[in-house]
């Protein structure tokens, strides 16, 4: 790169035009994952929540909350208890 | 008898500090910095390892000031002469100390600020950059203080290389900053890496300034949520979750391929942000790459970075030029990202908050905190924060690339 002002404004020229092009790019990219993602793989019908009670009688209130609490931050809220077994 | 209280006053920094008052002012500035994290709260994580780490920098006698090499790698202590590129990093800690051992390990190699990206990305969320993509694009505009900071370094003596690294203060990205420095001017590495980091912590402080300067209260007030409800998005998400992690690698993939420079960096990124996304998986390297690691980094960098200000490094024309270089650089970027969204209103019918492009520069998410702060300020209903956050995170991008494209060009 040539040390004169000339070789600055060629870096400001260049360097927004990156910037802008890249962050085009970033962002019609992920406009495009949006619409590949609702077509292929839209959320999964999520069935109604069964209650983990129910099956699970002979465990109690406090270990049913406990386990609900560490499936609930191990998978960052994205998971949930629907049965639990006693082995 | 005389004599044993001379050999004690020798002993203690006293005598250094009587000699030599300028070390008075190096302490003024680390308090002022530690009454600025610890009081004030401004970004204390950050602010207060620097603050400590130029405290003890400071003390005549105490060897914990990095001693900056020179282009060629000298370094000159105590008049013998070292070549940093020639010792071995045992040599470093016995001959120039425990600060000058973990500096030249660990930010000098360019280590670190990757390593500080992987944690910033695992504790990223794109969602609100996803749910409002359009908004991504100021994260662009914010970068043009970069660039115009490095034309006036430039006319004012710097070479195409310090005025680059001097510029990339504007990017309010202290890994990115540090990197950029590394690989361009790595003599100027200390008072870049103080004021982008000393920028980036009184964010609180600046952006208000600035936006006081260029928007009017009218401006302020637009409230995104009513414009969303007036002129609806038409990319309505229907499973945020596939999407978030396809997102990183994507994004990387891209950025690799048109900007490989910025790989190190953005490619970082995109990993810590892919660990957390995954989730139950990878969850145990999500916690311990956005816990463990991001933490020591943090400590460690900010205690080098402190360390570095030492008063024969700090208190110098070259040095004071960075300083106000470097917040014109910033504050230059908060006005192009809050302009641009200006230019964007006069052709737009759904109108934009120009917050939204005041957080178009790195420091994320203190400056989309800021700016929800100062919206809220003016109608307590308008919380803009997800849409600050949308530019603020293109920004980290932005910068990223800005960076990339400064070292392909320059080393």
């Amino acid at each position: 790169m040539e040390e004169s002002i000339f070789g600055a404004l060629q870096l400001l020229v260049v360097g927004m035009i990156t910037v802008f092009l890249i962050l085009t790019i970033v962002i019609n990219l992920g406009k495009a994952l949006i619409v590949l993602v609702n077509k292929f793989a839209p959320a999964e019908e999520t069935s109604p929540k069964k209650n983990p009670t129910a099956a699970t009688n002979s465990i109690d209130a406090n270990t049913q909350a406990i386990i609900k609490a560490t499936v609930d931050k191990l998978t960052n809220g994205k998971g949930t208890v629907t049965h639990i077994t006693k082995i | 008898m005389n004599e044993i209280f001379n050999n004690l006053y020798e002993m203690t920094a006293l005598s250094n500090l009587i000699a030599d008052p300028s070390y008075l002012i190096m302490y003024a500035i680390a308090f002022v910095l530690l009454y600025l994290g610890i009081v004030k709260h401004y970004e204390p994580l950050l602010l207060i390892p620097i603050a400590f780490g130029v405290l003890i920098a400071n003390f005549p006698g105490g060897e914990m000031g990095v001693l900056q090499a020179s282009e060629t790698g000298e370094i000159i202590k105590d008049g013998k002469v070292y070549n940093i590129w020639e010792m071995s990093l045992p040599a470093i800690a016995h001959d120039l100390g425990l600060m000058n051992f973990l500096y030249y390990m660990l930010i000098k190699t360019g280590f670190l600020p990757p390593i500080i990206f992987m944690g910033v990305g695992a504790l990223t969320d794109f969602g609100p950059m996803l749910r409002n993509l359009r908004l991504s694009i100021f994260g662009a505009a914010a970068q043009l203080g970069i660039f115009a900071v490095l034309i006036c370094s430039f006319l004012m003596g710097f070479t195409l290389k310090e005025a680059a690294s001097l510029g990339i203060i504007g990017g309010a990205d202290g890994p990115t900053a540090i990197y950029t420095t590394i690989k361009l001017a790595p003599h100027l590495l200390g008072p870049i890496a103080i004021a982008a980091y000393s920028y980036m912590a009184l964010v609180p402080v600046i952006i208000p300034l600035v936006v006081k300067l260029t928007c009017s209260k009218k401006e302020l007030m637009i409230n995104m949520k009513e414009q969303d409800k007036l002129y609806p998005s038409k990319n309505e998400i229907k499973n945020m979750r596939v999407i978030k992690i396809i997102f990183p690698i994507a994004v990387t993939t891209v950025v690799a391929i048109f900007v490989p420079s910025a790989v190190s960096l953005i490619g970082m990124l995109m990993f810590g942000n892919l660990l957390k996304e995954i989730g139950s998986d990878t969850s145990r390297l999500f916690d311990t790459v956005s816990n463990s690691i991001m933490n020591t980094a943090t400590v460690f960098l900010g205690l080098c970075v402190g360390a570095t200000m030492t008063v024969q490094a700090f208190l110098n024309w070259t040095t004071i030029g960075i300083v106000v270089g470097g917040f014109l650089a910033f504050a230059l970027s908060i006005t192009s990202g809050i302009m641009m969204v200006k230019v964007v209103n006069l052709f737009s019918k759904k109108k934009i908050n120009p917050l939204i492009g005041a957080t178009g520069l790195s420091a994320v998410p203190m400056a989309s905190r800021v700016c929800n702060e100062i919206a809220t300020k003016y109608d307590p209903k308008n919380h803009v924060l997800n849409y600050c956050m949308s530019s603020n995170i293109s920004g980290v991008i932005g910068s990223a690339v800005a960076a990339g494209v400064l070292i392909s060009f320059l080393s």
